[in-house]
């Protein structure tokens, strides 16, 4: 998107705030260019993580007033792959919001995907608007 | 950084038969995700799945299965109305559906699926 129509959608976003929004972003994750794709709808993100355009796991989770960890459930994928899961419930936590969470890369280490959840952040206080 | 979206979204925003509708389109390389809110929100999740066991290739039938939400008859009708001609034009791929609907009327979501159809990504 270009710098001008990106102040566009911002501006548009202003006067709809309770439109569905879509945002792109990347990142350099070690020696790897993730792609994010975020959609912020009412009270819930969806946001889907990968190198390559596949959609292959789905977490969600939410916050829970019986409990400080937020709760999650697997959707979609190999049930066994908690990282869509742990990561969904990380940025619950941190938002408070219903959060789908699509990751989509075989690097599962926890130090790189703790770059990739810092990256997710970073974006948020760039665009708040669109998370 | 500045980002060349790796995948393609459509988005349309519509007041169908009084109801304020919003329907995003996404294609990934091994499925379509098609949201339809009437709520803002993502609501039910159905997984429309082309299943390959079928006597005639060219129309495989569509099961549907509730991932998220209510799991009540209307929802799978209204899921196998909405997505069945997405699944169909891309080649018989998964779609994804999230959705929250007011008005599950037949004119409702006839008129659905023409917003789903100007948000053409597969």
């Amino acid at each position: 998107m270009e710098p001008q129509q990106l102040a566009e959608a911002a501006g548009s976003s202003r006067h709809a705030p309770a439109g569905i929004s879509l945002h792109d972003f990347c990142g350099q994750a070690g020696e790897q260019l993730v792609h994010f794709h975020a959609m912020r709808l009412r009270d819930s993100l969806f946001l889907w993580v990968g190198a390559e355009p596949a959609l292959r796991s789905l977490a969600v989770a939410m916050c829970s007033p019986h409990d400080s960890i937020p709760v999650s459930t697997s959707l979609l994928g190999d049930a066994s792959d908690a990282t869509s899961n742990s990561l969904a419930q990380r940025l619950a936590r941190k938002t408070k919001k219903q959060i789908f969470v699509s990751y989509n890369l075989q690097n599962t280490d926890s130090s790189f995907i703790l770059h990739i959840e810092n990256r997710i952040k970073e974006e948020m206080m760039a665009f708040p608007e669109k998370f | 950084m500045a980002a060349k979206p790796i995948v393609t979204s459509k988005q349309r925003e519509e007041v169908v038969r009084g109801v304020p509708t919003e329907v995003v389109c996404t294609a990934f390389s091994n499925s379509i995700l098609v949201v339809v809110t009437q709520y803002g929100k993502m609501g039910t999740l159905v997984s429309v799945d082309p299943s390959t066991i079928t006597s005639d290739i060219s129309k495989p039938s569509l099961t549907t299965k509730v991932l998220l939400g209510t799991d009540e008859p209307l929802i799978h009708v209204c899921a196998k109305n909405l997505v069945t001609f997405v699944s169909q034009e891309a080649g018989n791929k998964p779609v994804l559906l999230a959705i929250a609907l007011k008005d599950k009327s037949m004119e409702g979501i006839k008129a659905l699926q023409e917003l789903i159809r100007s948000c053409q990504v597969w």
